[in-house]
């Protein structure tokens, strides 16, 4: 412990990091989760071939692949845009932040997507024959009835890719993410003590998981409290 | 700014010299990570709490903390130790190969008991019962009634967890080892080129992805066998 003394701020701050990266991250997942399992569901060809690409490519490639080519791509890419406007610029990057926030999501999305699609066709068809009879509109059935319903159902996986995603924030220290991995590192070359000082990391992201878990719990008894009910 | 093929099939030999090394990590550990799930599995259902407590929060700790993090406590952290630099495992904890093997396999057992918990939970109760009413005794119900069925049950999850496995073998590279991955990073370090390298690589690992599945797959269909009568 006293090898902890000075450290705790930088393990604070990294773990205020690990926490943005996954809130921003789960964001972008539910984005792409959804607009994946629009697009498997929709009767457009090439909007399911896409997406059928989509959830193969980012399902079988590893994670740490995945976020080097998304954050040195768009380095290159970017820097060779600005240098047909000036020259003398040597490098441009999206922040590790978001090029980490974006990859994660990206993956953990591919996966979201299938849940979210078996969620939508697990819904009662006759709930939305129901809504429809009493003349709820398209859009209203949707929202009120289909989205709830599918909830429920996604439920226990999504809480999964919650885990997922807040295990792959410690890979953006990799790109130079200024988190706990990263704060353990630094920690690690002043006081000589890695084991220490990883294990707080792995004390920190047992915390994370053990919340997120606690949350799907209530989470999962809200969406079916109908169902306890009927007991 | 262009796409460079020469590129492409340049680095393709180079990282496909790595094959051997990401096959054997994920061999070992795939072999090595399921005979500790067994074992975590046994003292899991066993029913004696000082059996099933140590195995809940094995299981609970490598589960909630990400890989990555596992890899750094074993190769930079355990080094930390007198008692282990002078034990009998040193030389297997001071290779980065022998650290990524058992981080690797510590964590996967951990998901696969899992499955395999699953997979038991699942056999139907009844089988069990007409088993004992025929004399089976407790232990033979478990090895020819309940496990048959429960590998079958589990195929489809322990299949993505081999998956998962190969991977984050890929996260071997972190520690030195030049697997397909580590190459493939140090190509991009000297060419600088991320798109025709990584996109190359994520293609070898979408292969091999796809060829995991197709022998689960194979498996599976080999093992539901009897329950095409039904059809």
């Amino acid at each position: 412990m006293a090898d902890l003394v000075g450290w705790w701020d930088d393990f604070f701050w990294g773990s205020v990091v690990v926490a943005q990266v996954f809130f921003a991250s789960l964001i972008m997942m539910v984005v792409f989760g959804l607009m994946g399992a629009a697009a498997k569901l929709s009767d457009n060809r090439v909007a399911q071939k896409a997406a059928a690409v989509y959830t193969v490519v980012f399902r079988g490639t590893p994670e740490i692949l995945v976020l080097l080519l998304i954050y040195f791509g768009s380095a290159i890419t970017l820097t060779g845009i600005a240098h047909l406007y000036d020259p003398t610029i040597a490098f441009v990057d999206i922040p590790p932040f978001w090029a980490g926030s974006f990859a994660i999501g990206l993956i953990v999305g591919a996966y979201a997507t299938e849940t979210f699609r078996g969620a939508f066709l697990g819904v009662d068809p006759g709930q939305i024959e129901a809504a429809r009879a009493l003349g709820i509109s398209n859009f209203k059935t949707f929202i009120y009835i289909q989205i709830p319903e599918m909830w429920r159902l996604a439920l226990p996986a999504f809480g999964n890719h919650m885990l997922s995603l807040i295990k792959d924030t410690a890979l953006i220290s990799i790109i130079g993410l200024n988190e706990t991995l990263f704060a353990a590192e630094q920690a690690t070359g002043t006081t000589g003590k890695p084991f220490t000082m990883y294990i707080v990391v792995g004390c920190i992201y047992l915390s994370f998981s053990t919340v997120i878990t606690l949350t799907v719990m209530m989470l999962e008894k809200n969406a079916n409290r109908h169902l306890e009910r009927a007991r | 700014m262009s796409f460079d093929f020469s590129l492409v099939i340049d680095s393709i030999p180079k990282m496909l010299m790595g094959l051997g090394l990401t096959l054997q990590l994920m061999a070992l550990s795939a072999i090595l990570g399921t005979a500790l799930a067994v074992v975590l599995l046994l003292m899991r259902i066993s029913r004696r709490w000082y059996l099933v407590w140590p195995s809940v929060t094995y299981i609970y700790i490598f589960r909630g903390t990400p890989i990555l993090v596992q890899i750094f406590i074993i190769y930079y952290g355990l080094p930390q130790f007198e008692v282990i630099r002078e034990s009998i495992f040193w030389p297997i904890l001071r290779e980065p190969f022998g650290c990524a093997v058992l981080a690797l396999s510590l964590n996967t057992g951990a998901y696969v008991s899992e499955i395999l918990r699953g997979g038991i939970l699942g056999v139907d109760k009844g089988l069990g019962e007409a088993a004992a009413a025929l004399g089976l005794s407790v232990r033979q119900r478990f090895i020819h009634i309940t496990t048959p069925i429960a590998v079958r049950l589990a195929i489809p999850a322990y299949s993505n967890d081999i998956v998962s496995l190969m991977k984050s073998t890929a996260l071997a590279s972190t520690i030195t080892l030049l697997d397909m991955m580590g190459i493939a990073r140090t190509i991009v370090a000297e060419t600088f080129a991320p798109y025709e390298v990584f996109i190359s690589l994520a293609v070898i690992y979408i292969i091999m992805t796809f060829f995991i599945q197709k022998a689960f797959g194979r498996f599976e269909r080999h093992m539901s066998r009897y329950l095409k009568r039904e059809n």
